[in-house]
């Protein structure tokens, strides 16, 4: 037996280190002096997670080069570099509304034979952890997957002043025509405008378009021919238009996502139907007005059901990547169980998409805003677009063209440039054209 | 109405029409000393408390850098494009074969097309010639398309210079080169100077070549500003001073040219 001595203790140790689970299962340092090229779109979970970053250099030997971009840059960049099959990046975020473009494309690896082999991941990183309706964008027809999710956005209903909610004798509105009842109590009640949405119609008109029975596509994503000018659509267009024009405040059709939060956490408008990223700041923010007054619930449901936006960021591994083992390494650390819930515990990171983080007890204390548990409300809207798969019409290769479409539409109908059955019906002719210029059968 | 009494008007109209034009940047300028939650106040205060932390956070982050590879990058291909540009717009104004012409219209060749273009082809030749995310790649971008602007800018000037001075330079034993450098190119400051100032802000505003060709090292500041818009919350305050730190190289250079920049501009126009 060896002797036991402070120079084997160390080795001992050392060796410890370098075994640790969820980085190499191989054990040492094979990826020593590899650097890395990441990049994502600007993001909390990753300012966050550049701080460990030397730990993660310290484990493995990989050293990352991590840059964040804005959103529309990082997007412009990232498309431009995969689809020339650079070799620049090797681990980028897939952006959901990129995700059926990058991935059906083949410019993403697979990353299957990475997760299913235990010679890279260990069995408990648990890939069926991650929730489904978050990693459904990840994947291509075949069940393949090609990126692991850091952020999801939930669409909930998020009122700023619920006290005049209240004070109306009324409560968060279950349906839309609930909706449309809250609106009219409390209009212009305080100052507040009832109602606020920001300017991207195809991601926020949707839920009221598929509540009322009408559908973007016929049947996303094999069949894409454009549906939304149907009967149900048009006055689920022209309900929406109504809403915006006559709750809303004034510019609010120019409105970015931001402008849109800013105006309810100042006071300005009351409820906005959006992903639970723009609801939070609405109580944690230290200049907003209405911290107090915030109160969250479930998208109203129209006749047909309920089907709240939801999406989802990831990170995965670009085609044309020469260090492809050493990227693995990377997104199976970034999204351990271990590194997720110390990103929630120590920064209280809101949008994660682990099911056991967000069952956590620690992630309940993070989103119990206001006495109410958000993060129940949360894991159910990732779930419910999980279970029937109703937000596939998002990750169609063609879906921000057909989007800008949807978006003219709904502005010429609240504008009243065009009446809606006229302006959706042209927004549909022009998006089959789309359609067929990319080379998509249409149904006649 | 007196004509003092119609100047005094005219004066006046002039006036609104200034601060209509400008208004959008004293907007910016009055936004970049606010906080967040001044930016968002409703209706916005006429007076409101200053503060100087946006232009402090810039300071703080990566925009310095892009602010300074803009002015490096900016500064270099127009000086650059002068330098080859100047002389060209001399030779085709000399020039009597039959090419000069052609040769003058097929120099616009980079300014026939919308710069998206152009786009795939540069990004993969810069791909191969590693020249991504270099200073010396985006001058080198700048300076291809500020070359037919400062030759169909120069030429003009050049066309309307009588042959005779510097045939005169000449008979006194200057060579070609003198004749160009000291009889010619000092009469041509004017013109100079409206193009130096033309070609600075292509380079200084431009956003797509930057945002295509760069990533981090060599980011410009209209590129930078764009990344204060963060996907969970826009820094306003920020984008402003940003905003107004891009304005003010190009109204130093305008103010400190002016003199010469409407004769410069008008001076290729009537030939005579």
């Amino acid at each position: 037996m060896a002797k036991l001595n402070r120079r084997t203790l160390l080795g001992g140790s050392l060796a410890a280190t370098l075994a640790a689970p969820a980085v190499n299962a191989q054990g040492g340092k094979p990826y020593n002096g590899v650097t890395i090229n990441a990049s994502c779109f600007q993001t909390t979970y990753y300012e966050y997670l550049k701080n460990y970053f030397p730990q993660f250099q310290e484990k493995t030997g990989i050293k990352v080069n991590f840059t964040m971009q804005a959103f529309p840059v990082y997007n412009q960049r990232t498309d431009l570099e995969l689809s020339t099959k650079g070799s620049a990046m090797d681990v980028c975020n897939v952006t959901f509304i990129y995700s059926g473009r990058w991935i059906g494309a083949g410019w993403m690896t697979p990353l299957d034979p990475f997760f299913k082999d235990a010679k890279y991941t260990p069995a408990d990183w648990d890939p069926d952890d991650f929730v489904s309706g978050a990693q459904s964008a990840m994947k291509n027809a075949k069940g393949e997957t090609f990126a692991f999710t850091h952020e999801a956005g939930a669409m909930l209903n998020i009122a700023s002043r619920y006290d005049l909610i209240e004070k109306a004798g009324l409560k968060m509105p279950e349906t839309f025509d609930d909706l449309v009842k809250v609106c009219d109590a409390i209009d212009g009640k305080d100052g507040v405008k009832a109602f606020v949405a920001d300017k991207l119609h195809h991601w926020n008109w949707i839920p009221y378009l598929m509540g009322n029975g009408g559908s973007v596509f016929k049947a996303p994503p094999e069949n894409l021919t454009p549906t939304f000018a149907s009967p149900e659509g048009v006055a689920a267009a022209e309900w929406y238009a109504n809403l915006l024009m006559k709750y809303g405040p004034d510019g609010q059709l120019s409105y970015s996502d931001d402008q849109a939060m800013r105006a309810q956490m100042s006071g300005r408008a009351n409820m906005r139907t959006q992903a639970i990223t723009w609801g939070v700041p609405l109580v944690k923010d230290a200049t907003s007005k209405v911290a107090a007054t915030t109160r969250f619930a479930l998208m109203p449901a129209g006749p047909k059901g309920n089907f709240p936006g939801s999406n989802s960021h990831g990170l995965g591994i670009p085609a044309g990547s020469k260090k492809k083992e050493a990227a693995w390494e990377f997104i199976k650390w970034a999204f351990s169980k271990e590194t997720m819930n110390m990103i929630v515990e120590k920064h209280g990171y809101p949008s994660v998409c682990r099911t056991s983080v967000i069952k956590s007890p620690k992630f309940k204390e993070v989103m119990t805003l206001n006495g109410q548990d958000v993060a129940a409300l949360y894991l159910e809207v990732l779930q419910l677009g999980g279970k029937t798969g109703y937000m596939k019409y998002r990750t169609v290769p063609v879906f921000p063209q057909v989007g800008d479409k949807i978006n003219r539409a709904i502005d010429k109908i609240a504008t009243k440039q065009q009446a809606a059955p006229e302006a959706m019906k042209q927004a549909q002719t022009e998006a089959v054209q789309d359609l067929q210029k990319a080379g998509f059968k249409v149904d006649p | 109405m007196t004509s003092r009494g119609a100047r005094l008007s005219m004066n006046v109209f002039a006036a609104v029409l200034a601060v209509l034009a400008l208004s959008p940047f004293l907007w910016l300028l009055v936004m970049s000393f606010k906080t967040n939650a001044e930016i968002f106040r409703f209706p916005p205060r006429l007076f409101f408390p200053v503060t100087f932390d946006n232009y402090a956070a810039l300071w703080e982050t990566d925009f310095r850098t892009s602010f300074a590879n803009s002015l490096v990058v900016s500064v270099s291909s127009t000086v650059v494009s002068l330098a080859i540009g100047v002389p060209a717009a001399y030779a085709l104004s000399r020039w009597t074969g039959s090419g000069g012409a052609a040769i003058t219209l097929w120099i616009l060749a980079s300014r026939m097309a919308p710069p998206i273009a152009f786009t795939i082809p540069y990004f993969l030749a810069y791909r191969y010639l590693e020249l991504l995310d270099t200073l010396t790649g985006l001058v080198v971008i700048y300076l291809t398309f500020n070359l037919s602007l400062v030759i169909w800018m120069m030429r003009p000037f050049y066309d309307q210079l009588p042959r005779s001075l510097e045939e005169a330079a000449w008979i006194d034993g200057a060579t070609r080169w003198q004749g160009f450098t000291r009889i010619i190119l000092p009469l041509s400051g004017p013109g100079l100077a409206a193009t130096a100032i033309l070609c600075f802000l292509f380079a200084w505003n431009d956003f797509f070549f930057a945002l295509i060709l760069t990533r981090t090292e060599a980011m410009t500041a209209p590129v930078a500003v764009v990344n204060f818009m963060n996907y969970e919350g826009w820094e306003w305050g920020r984008i402003a001073a940003g905003g107004t730190m891009i304005m003010l190289p190009v109204l130093v250079f305008s103010f400190v040219v002016r003199r010469y920049l409407v004769s410069g501009l008008t001076g290729g126009a009537i030939k005579g």
